[in-house]
C-alpha cells in the first residue's frame, strides 16, 4: 500500500502483528518500538479495541510501518471471543481487515517451553516472521543458557532478536528486523499433525472454493471443533461440512481427543526445540514471585493489603488533585476574563467566554483526576497485581453472581465503563461476561465526579464527625457504595432471573510480578488522556455549542431596549438627586478661605476609599469628630456617595434582571419549562431538568450546561464569583416556591442519587450493543438504569424534604 | 490416585490426566499442566476458592471445580 503524504513524498506503507504469549512483555516492546505513535481503534465490524501504531527506521521517514498489537493469547486455538478476533486478525482471516505482511512473534526468555508451542503455530500463517527473545536478562537468574544462534538455525532460518524490552534494550535491532521482514519469505518448518490431520488438510485445500486461505486457517477449521473459526468455514463452504466431519472423527478415532492431538504434537516439538537450544546451567532459585505471594495472597492479610490499596488509589485521586484542578480552573477563568476584556459584548463574546470556555473548562478540569486514577491502573496490572486481585475476590463475586474476572473490568468501570465493558472479553462464559457488562456503568466513573464534587462542595456541609469522619466524605463514599450495592443486587437477580448461569471458569496464569516501567506507565496513561481530550474537545464541545445556543436565542431586542430605558432611568434620577448636593457643596468651596478648601479636600479624599454604606457612615462619623464644623459639606458629601451607590447597585440588579430575562425568554428555558413537572418530585427546577437531560449523551455536559446557564443567569459585576456561589443563590424564579432557594442539601442529594444510577452516556450504551452485538441488551441496560435512577431520586428527594430538611 | 482439588495446600504431585476432553483441557494443557509434569499445590484464596498451583516455573490460578477434572499421583 502507498499512499501520498503532505510533502508529496510517496510513502511505502506496510502492516506487521506483534504477538505472544499473556504476559510475555509484548505491549512494553510494542511501546518502545511506537512510542506515542499510537492510535486505539476497532477491528472492522467489533468493538474489539484495536491498538496500532507507526514507526519508521530511516529519519526520513520514507518507509512507514504500522504496528499493531494483536491481545496476548497461549494458543491459536482461541478461548473466548476476544482471543477469537485476536487470532483471526493475526491469521489475517478477519472479514475487511488487511492480514498483516509480517509478524514479531515476542518469546518469553524464561518460559520458551510453551512460547515455542505458540512460534509454531505462527509459523503456519505463511507470513514472514522475526522472533523477539523478551526478559533474556532474567534467563540468568532461572539458570538457563539459550543459544540464540541454533535457535534460528533449528527454526528454519527466522531472525531471532534477544531484547529486554522494559530496558529498552535489542529494540532498534528488532525494529530493524521488523522493517525487512516485507522483503522476507517466509519459512515454513511445518508441523507435521499425524497423516488423519495431514490428509483432512489436503482434501479440505483441494475441494474448497477459496484458494486464498493459509494452512493456519484450515488447522483451526480442522481442531476446533463447534468454534467461531469452523463455523465461519462452514458458512462458506457448506459443501465440506461432510468432509470435515468424517476426518475430525477419523483423528479422534485414532488419538483420543480431537483438540488435544494437536496440542500434544506441538507441546513435543516444543520440547525438542527447548532440549536444543536452551542448557540448563543449574536448578532454578525459588521464585520471587511465590515468595511476595505469600505475603499478597495470604488468607487473612491478602484482603486486607486489597482493601488497603483501594483505599489508597481511590484517596490519592481526591487529594493529589486538588491543587491541579485549582490551577486548571483559575487559568481557564483568566482566560475567560482575557477573552471579555478584548472582544465587545455579543453573542460571539457570550460564545467563546459562557459557551466554550465556561464549557469545556468546567470538563477540563477533571484531567488530573482521570489520569492519577489510570495511573494506578496502569501500575497496578504492569505490576501483575490485578490478577491477584481477582484471585482474592473470585468467591466473594460468585455469590454475587459474577466471577474474579469481572474485578479487572469492574475496577476499570471506575475510571470509565468502556475499557471496562472491552476488558470484560477475558470472560469466556458469555453469561456471566453479558451480566459483567449490564451491571459495569453503575460503578462511579470519572464523569460522575464532577456533579459530585460540585454538589457535595457548594450543599453538603463541612462537619466532622467522631474527630474523623467528614459528612461531605461520607457523602462521597455513600454515592460509590451506593452504585457497588445496586451492581450486586442487579447481578444477583440477573444470574438467578434471567441467564442462570452454569459453572464459569478461572483458569488462567499469575503472572510474575514486575516493576512497572516509568515509560510504558506514562505511554498508557498518556494515551488515556488524549482520549478524553479528545472526547471533550468534540462531543462534549459540540454539545456545550448547542445548549449555549439554546440558552443565548432568541435574544430578543425587546428586552435590550425596555432594561437600557431603565438604566438611563436610573442614571438621570440619579443626577437629578445629587445636583442640589454638589451645587451647595460647590458654592460652599468657593467662598471658603484656602485652610478649610483643604479640609473640604481631605473629606473627598477619605469618602473615595469607601466601597458599601456601612463605609461611608464609618467615614462620616469620623469626618464629623476632625472637622465638626464642617457639618454641612460633610453631609452633602455622604449624600451624593450614596446616592451614587444605590444607583449603582440597581444597575447592577436591573443587569441581573435582564440576563435573567434573556434567559426566561431562551429556548432552552421553554423546553425545560415543557418538562419540569415531571422532575418537580424530584426537586429539580427547568434548570436542573435541562443540565441534566443535556448530559444524557454524555454525563460531563451536565456541569458544562449548569456552567452556561448560570453564567447566563448572572452578569454580576463581581466576575470573580464562582459557579458554587452562583448556584447557592439560585432561586426559583415562579410557582409555589417563587424566592426560595433552588439548591437544597435535598435536590443535591436528588441529582447525585440520579447521576449515580443513570446510564447518561450515549458511548456506553454504544459500546454495549457492540459488545454483545444486540440493541436489546444495551437498551435493557439502559432501561433499567434509568428507572431506577429515576425512582431513587424520587425517593430520596422525598424522604429528606419531608422527614429531614 | 487422587484428583487436584482433593490435595491440600503444601502438597506436591505429579499430573497423570484429565477426566474430561474440553476446551478446558485443552487450556490446561497450554498452559503447561501436562500429563508426566510435576505440580505443587501452593494455596488457596480466601474462602478457599480458586486456588494457585506451581507448574513447572509458572504460578497458575484455578478453580476447585475446574481441579476436579486433573488426576494426580501425590508425592509422598
Amino acid at each position: 500500500m502507498s499512499n501520498q503524504n503532505a510533502a508529496g513524498n510517496v510513502i511505502s506503507e506496510s502492516t506487521i502483528a506483534i504477538c505472544g504469549n499473556p504476559n510475555c512483555g509484548k505491549t512494553t516492546i510494542f511501546n518502545a518500538i511506537t512510542g506515542l505513535n499510537q492510535r486505539v481503534g476497532n477491528y472492522p465490524g467489533v468493538t474489539v479495541e484495536k491498538v496500532s501504531g507507526t514507526f519508521s527506521v530511516d529519519s526520513t521517514n520514507k518507509h512507514s510501518f504500522t504496528l499493531v498489537d494483536i491481545p496476548g493469547t497461549y494458543s491459536l486455538s482461541a478461548f473466548s471471543p476476544d482471543e477469537d478476533i485476536a487470532v483471526s486478525a493475526l491469521i489475517g482471516s478477519l472479514k475487511d481487515a488487511k492480514s498483516p505482511d509480517g509478524i514479531i512473534c515476542v518469546l518469553d526468555a524464561t518460559n520458551l517451553e510453551r512460547s515455542f508451542a505458540f512460534l509454531l503455530q505462527v509459523i503456519e500463517i505463511g507470513r514472514p516472521i522475526v522472533v523477539a527473545v523478551n526478559m533474556v536478562d532474567l534467563v540468568e537468574r532461572r539458570g538457563l543458557k539459550i543459544n540464540f544462534e541454533k535457535m534460528s538455525q533449528s527454526l528454519g532460518g527466522i531472525p531471532v532478536v534477544p531484547v529486554i524490552g522494559n530496558r529498552r534494550v535489542g529494540i532498534e535491532e528488532l525494529k530493524k528486523a521488523a522493517a525487512d521482514l516485507p522483503n522476507r519469505k517466509p519459512i515454513t518448518v511445518g508441523t507435521n499433525y499425524g497423516p488423519e490431520a495431514e490428509k483432512l488438510f489436503e482434501r479440505l485445500v483441494n475441494e474448497s472454493n477459496n484458494g486464498h486461505r493459509n494452512r493456519a486457517e484450515y488447522l483451526r477449521v480442522i481442531f476446533d471443533a463447534n468454534s467461531p473459526a469452523e463455523e465461519r468455514f462452514l458458512l462458506e463452504e457448506p459443501d465440506l461440512m461432510e468432509v470435515l466431519r468424517e476426518g475430525q472423527s477419523r483423528i479422534k478415532e485414532v488419538h483420543g481427543s480431537l483438540s488435544l492431538t494437536e496440542t500434544a504434537v506441538l507441546s513435543e516439538k516444543a520440547a525438542t526445540l527447548f532440549q536444543e537450544i536452551v542448557t540448563i546451567v543449574r536448578p532454578p532459585k525459588t521464585r520471587n514471585s511465590e515468595r511476595i505471594d505469600r505475603v499478597l495472597l495470604h488468607p487473612v492479610f491478602g484482603p486486607i493489603i486489597l482493601l488497603l490499596t483501594m483505599i489508597i488509589v481511590f484517596q490519592s485521586i481526591f487529594s493529589w488533585s486538588e491543587p491541579l484542578m485549582n490551577l486548571i480552573d483559575s487559568s481557564f477563568s483568566w482566560l475567560a476574563s482575557q477573552v471579555e476584556a478584548v472582544m465587545s459584548p455579543g453573542p460571539l463574546q457570550s460564545l467563546l467566554t459562557d459557551g466554550i470556555i465556561g464549557g469545556v473548562g468546567s470538563v477540563l478540569i477533571f484531567l488530573p483526576q482521570i489520569v492519577i486514577l489510570f495511573l494506578f491502573i496502569a501500575i497496578l496490572e504492569d505490576s501483575g497485581y490485578m490478577t491477584r486481585a481477582a484471585f482474592l475476590v473470585d468467591r466473594l463475586f460468585r455469590w454475587c453472581g459474577l466471577s474474579g474476572k469481572s474485578f479487572i473490568p469492574l475496577l476499570s468501570s471506575f475510571a470509565c465503563s468502556i475499557p471496562g465493558i472491552l476488558a470484560t472479553r477475558t470472560i469466556e462464559d458469555r453469561k456471566l461476561r453479558y451480566i459483567t457488562i449490564m451491571v459495569a456503568p453503575l460503578m462511579t466513573c470519572s464523569a460522575r465526579l464532577p456533579i459530585y464534587a460540585i454538589m457535595i462542595a457548594a450543599f453538603i456541609p463541612h462537619k466532622t464527625y467522631l474527630g474523623i469522619l467528614n459528612l461531605q466524605g461520607i457523602v462521597l463514599s455513600s454515592l460509590y457504595l451506593l452504585g457497588i450495592v445496586v451492581a450486586v443486587i442487579v447481578s444477583f437477580i440477573l444470574k438467578k432471573v434471567i441467564f442462570k448461569t452454569e459453572r464459569g471458569t478461572f483458569l488462567m496464569e499469575l503472572p510474575s510480578y514486575k516493576i512497572p516501567t516509568v515509560h510504558s506507565v506514562s505511554i498508557r496513561v498518556l494515551n488515556r488522556a488524549k482520549s478524553f481530550l479528545l472526547r471533550a474537545g468534540t462531543v462534549i464541545l459540540a454539545i456545550t455549542i448547542i445548549i449555549w445556543a439554546l440558552s443565548y436565542f432568541p435574544h430578543d431586542g425587546k428586552i435590550t431596549h425596555q432594561f437600557a430605558s431603565q438604566a438611563e432611568t436610573a442614571r438621570f434620577e440619579l443626577k437629578e438627586s445629587t445636583q442640589i448636593y454638589s451645587s451647595r457643596l460647590d458654592n460652599f468651596y468657593e467662598s471658603a478661605p484656602v485652610d478649610v478648601r483643604s479640609a473640604v479636600d481631605d473629606i473627598r479624599e477619605s469618602f473615595s476609599v469607601g466601597n458599601n454604606i456601612e463605609d461611608f457612615t464609618l467615614i462620616r462619623s469620623q469626618m464629623n469628630e476632625q472637622h465638626n464644623e464642617l457639618y454641612g459639606p460633610i453631609e452633602a458629601l455622604y449624600e451624593i456617595q450614596r446616592q451614587e451607590l444605590a444607583t449603582e447597585t440597581a444597575l447592577t440588579e436591573l443587569k441581573n434582571l435582564e440576563a435573567g430575562a434573556y434567559l426566561r425568554n431562551s429556548l432552552l428555558a421553554r423546553i425545560g419549562k415543557t418538562l419540569e413537572p415531571a422532575f418537580k418530585p424530584l426537586g429539580w427546577d427547568w434548570k436542573i431538568t435541562m443540565a441534566i437531560l443535556a448530559a444524557f449523551p454524555a454525563r460531563e455536559v451536565a456541569i458544562a450546561t449548569i456552567g452556561t446557564i448560570y453564567n447566563l443567569g448572572t452578569e454580576t459585576d463581581e466576575e470573580s464569583l464562582s459557579l458554587i456561589d452562583k448556584m447557592r443563590q439560585a432561586r426559583w424564579d415562579d410557582g409555589p416556591r417563587q424566592g426560595e432557594f433552588v439548591f437544597t442539601p435535598a435536590v443535591a442529594l436528588s441529582i447525585m442519587v440520579f447521576f449515580a444510577l443513570c446510564l447518561q452516556c450515549g458511548a456506553t450504551v454504544v459500546t454495549i450493543r457492540k459488545e454483545t452485538s444486540s440493541w436489546w441488551y444495551a437498551w435493557g441496560t439502559f432501561t433499567y438504569m434509568t428507572v431506577l435512577a429515576y425512582v431513587a431520586a424520587l425517593g430520596v428527594y422525598q424522604l429528606l424534604e419531608r422527614f429531614i430538611y | 490416585m487422587t484428583y487436584l482439588n482433593m490435595m491440600v495446600p503444601g502438597q506436591s504431585g505429579r499430573v497423570v490426566g484429565f477426566s474430561d476432553d474440553s476446551k478446558m483441557v485443552r487450556r490446561l494443557y497450554e498452559l503447561g499442566i501436562q500429563p508426566g509434569r510435576s505440580i505443587i499445590y501452593l494455596r488457596n484464596a480466601p474462602f478457599r476458592d480458586p486456588l494457585e498451583v506451581q507448574v513447572g516455573y509458572n504460578l497458575i490460578t484455578l478453580r476447585k471445580s475446574e481441579a476436579s477434572l486433573i488426576a494426580i499421583e501425590v508425592d509422598e
